[in-house]
């Protein structure tokens, strides 16, 4: 049995992540407007559309997966920014004032959307960044969601669908075409049908995949689901993935624990946790946040169905929703442990860490840890620390 | 008529507010609801019978909340959550948290596990309000509100009773809003620390005791007034969520300024809209909250924070501009920017003071005021 090597789709990722990056730098010079989105952001309807998306978080992951979000921050806390804001809005506005960009300058958008289904940080920076660029913005709000469906969430969203593609029609002088989003909603599906397929092989014993080799293949997920790319890259991705499970081929050597881990990686440090885990026989498998982008779109009613998916987010749901999902992963994964994350620059998902991590211990009997850190500013992270806490976890699995 | 014993209930209320509105409640038997400041409709509150009580901040063992809350949440919510760790809100009986920020959305559910009231909902603002859909929301999610409340209540709310609570309301924020101007006109009259000590008080007091207060005060006031303006003294306006502490207003005072305009949430924000009087009550709430003052929660295309800003220091004619931001306030230091830009343009001097709620350091506070209203103009009298 071999494990830990590289995935040949590793290099169809940086092609496919290339000519997305093109694409965004073509559709300026043929005058598509480029629109800024969110991550958990209906951006079926900005494709639908004939706009080019463009996910500012994402230039944030990537400059934080480089080392250099400090150094883009610095531009942003000259002015005033603390450092304690979101870690990748400090790259981005950053950006916007800096001289030097080491990660290629961010796309300049023409409009700005802002979904705020995952956090208050991101419609504070398109704000800002709405006057800075001087381009209109517009927020898609989304207020928290309990246990149960919450229809007054879903109809105030939907009237703001509504809104938000009058809006669109006004400044593209186009007719919304609802055939044509119907098309991209079905290629969403897809995408999400096969990531999520993906991610489930990381409940095999052992497993071929896991939540850090996740974390490297999920950029079109985020960025392009809804296009035939991604439906097209995950499908290479998933053979390659069954081509290793009958090789024997696993994620890591002689996995003997799986852990659940949330959320959001910390960026710079990927390398160093993914080889601490594995060094440790431990297979981080699952994470609330790689399973984020599960949605299955009802091409009926589309508005309707986007409505429901973005509203109902995990990342947007009360406290106990959010346990018991954890605890849903810790039991289809088969875990043996969950290392949780209070990542300064995530508020909405570090908040009420402490008390949930003591709940799930107390629900599951399995050890458990929570770490302070960034998850992009590397001046917020003790190794010696997070080492530490990480030790004494390893410790207690059995 | 000297003004000091008509202000000394609300000091006292909010130096002891368990005294008083234990005293409330064992006089009426009737129960009280808590909020976080101030986006919350206190006229439903206080319609459903109960008394709204706006946690200003108080005496806190401050680590109590260590085990709950990361270093970087705000002193603000820190301070709030150690008040019921350390058992100094037990007089309440509810508690909503308006959402303004991720903190605020977050909070409640975790306080529901570590300290829980019987009644305890979150009260999910719209964060855009320019669009039609935001009124059509916040109606729908101000019924949530009144329907959770007469849960609790026991009984429904009385149409003609809300009226009469939004009359009630109204009438406080207009006594408010006089004393802010005769405060304006000739701070001699009425400090900047009595002026907010009115304000914050009445948060924590009955509204029909506050009422009869505020009453005799103008009378009061009137009387004494020459009715002239005083243009002897450092305008300032002051900007930020929380206005905190209050002895930067001794300070302000002390050396011959005084605050003509603010922004924030337990100041000129809290009193400057009324709600419409009329038969769609519920609508006229949301009205309300729809037109309320821009602050760093809430994004208005047509009537944005800077603009607000730079247009009430031209309004006012201040002198200077302090931004009173706390530490780790999210929202705040995203706009500090663009609004520190906009008193660049409109030319008006200024400075950013970081507090720690119930921690400032007062002494390095105090320097840098001193400074720069020396640099304005003026200086310790």
């Amino acid at each position: 049995m071999t494990s830990g090597k590289v995935f040949k789709t590793a290099a169809l990722m940086k092609e496919v992540m290339a000519r997305y990056n093109e694409a965004g730098k073509d559709a300026k010079r043929k005058s598509i407007p480029v629109a800024w989105v969110t991550a958990v952001f209906p951006v079926e309807i900005i494709y639908a559309a004939g706009l080019f998306p463009y996910y500012p978080e994402n230039f944030g992951a990537v400059a934080a997966a480089r080392k250099v979000a400090d150094k883009l921050s610095s531009a942003a806390e000259a002015r005033g920014y603390a450092r304690d804001l979101c870690g990748y809005a400090r790259c981005g506005i950053g950006d916007a004032y800096a001289t030097e960009h080491p990660i290629g300058e961010i796309l300049k958008p023409d409009l700005i959307f802002c979904c705020n289904t995952q956090c208050g940080s991101l419609p504070k920076w398109f704000e800002v960044a709405g006057r800075f660029y001087n381009v209109p913005y517009f927020l898609l709000d989304s207020p928290r969601v309990g246990i149960e469906t919450d229809q007054l969430c879903k109809s105030y969203y939907v009237e703001q669908l509504h809104e938000m593609i009058a809006f669109i029609e006004k400044v593209t002088g186009n007719p919304f075409d609802y055939d044509r989003l119907s098309e991209v909603l079905a290629l969403s599906n897809e995408a999400c049908r096969l990531w999520n397929e993906i991610l489930d092989t990381a409940a095999l014993k052992p497993a071929p995949f896991g939540f850090f080799d996740a974390s490297f293949h999920m950029a079109p997920i985020v960025t392009m689901r809804g296009t035939q790319e991604a439906v097209n890259y995950y499908r290479v991705l998933k053979e390659e993935i069954d081509e290793r499970i009958e090789q024997g081929i696993t994620a890591i050597p002689d996995e003997r624990y799986k852990i659940y881990f949330d959320h959001i990686p910390c960026w710079p440090k990927l390398r160093w946790f993914s080889e601490l885990f594995a060094s440790r026989g431990a297979l981080v498998a699952v994470s609330q946040y790689t399973h984020s982008w599960a949605y299955s779109f009802d091409l009926e009613r589309p508005l309707e169905s986007l409505a429901e998916s973005y509203t109902h987010e995990f990342v947007n749901r009360c406290f106990d929703y959010r346990v018991q999902r954890k605890i849903d992963f810790m039991e289809k994964y088969g875990v043996d442990g969950f290392v949780l994350f209070s990542n300064r620059s995530c508020k909405p998902n570090a908040i009420g860490l402490y008390a949930k991590s003591k709940l799930i211990r107390e629900k599951t009997g399995l050890p458990g840890v929570v770490f302070e850190a960034d998850m992009s500013d590397l001046r917020f992270f003790s190794e010696a620390q997070v080492l530490a806490k990480l030790e004494s976890f390893f410790e207690q699995l059995k | 008529m000297d003004i000091t014993n008509l202000i000394e209930p609300f000091e006292n209320a909010l130096k002891n507010p368990a005294t008083e509105v234990r005293q409330w409640k064992s006089e009426q038997r009737r129960r009280v609801v808590g909020f976080l400041m101030t986006d919350v409709p206190e006229e439903l509150i206080h319609a459903a019978g109960f008394l709204p009580y706006g946690i200003t901040g108080g005496d806190a063992e401050m680590e109590m909340a260590e085990t709950h809350l990361q270093p970087w949440v705000c002193s603000y919510v820190r301070n709030s959550l150690s008040l019921a760790l350390g058992r100094k809100l037990e007089f309440l009986d509810g508690l909503i948290i308006p959402h303004t920020c991720d903190t605020t959305r977050m909070l409640l559910d975790l306080w529901k596990h570590i300290r829980p009231f019987p009644y305890m909902e979150d009260y999910r603002l719209p964060r855009q309000i320019d669009r039609p859909s935001a009124g059509n929301y916040l109606i729908k999610e101000l019924e949530r509100i009144k329907y959770g409340l007469e849960q609790f209540a026991g009984e429904p709310i009385d149409p003609d009773t809300l009226k009469q609570s939004i009359i009630l309301y109204n009438h406080n924020r207009g006594l408010l809003r006089r004393i802010v101007d005769i405060h304006a006109q000739d701070p001699t009259m009425i400090s900047s620390r009595e002026l907010y000590t009115l304000i914050n008080g009445a948060m924590v007091m009955p509204r029909e005791r506050v009422n009869e207060l505020l009453i005799q005060i103008e009378e009061s006031l009137d009387k004494s007034s020459n009715h002239e303006v005083n243009g002897k003294f450092l305008r300032l306006l002051l900007s930020g969520t929380l206005l905190e502490p209050f002895e930067i207003l001794d300070l302000i005072d002390s050396c011959g300024g005084a605050v003509i305009g603010d922004d924030f949430q337990n100041g000129y924000r809290y009193i400057e809209t009324d709600v419409l009087v009329r038969d769609d009550i519920i609508e006229a709430l949301a009205g309300r909250q729809l037109k309320r003052i821009p602050s760093a929660a809430f994004d208005i295309k047509d009537r944005p924070r800077r603009k607000y800003l730079a247009d009430l220091a031209e309004e006012k004619k201040a002198h200077g501009v302090i931004f009173l931001h706390q530490s780790f306030c999210e929202p705040e230091n995203f706009d500090y920017y663009d609004n520190l830009q906009a008193m660049k343009s409109a030319g008006i001097p200024a400075i950013r003071l970081e507090t720690q709620f119930g921690r400032s350091a007062l002494g390095q506070m105090r320097t840098r005021i001193q400074a720069f209203m020396e640099m304005l103009g003026g200086g310790s009298q």
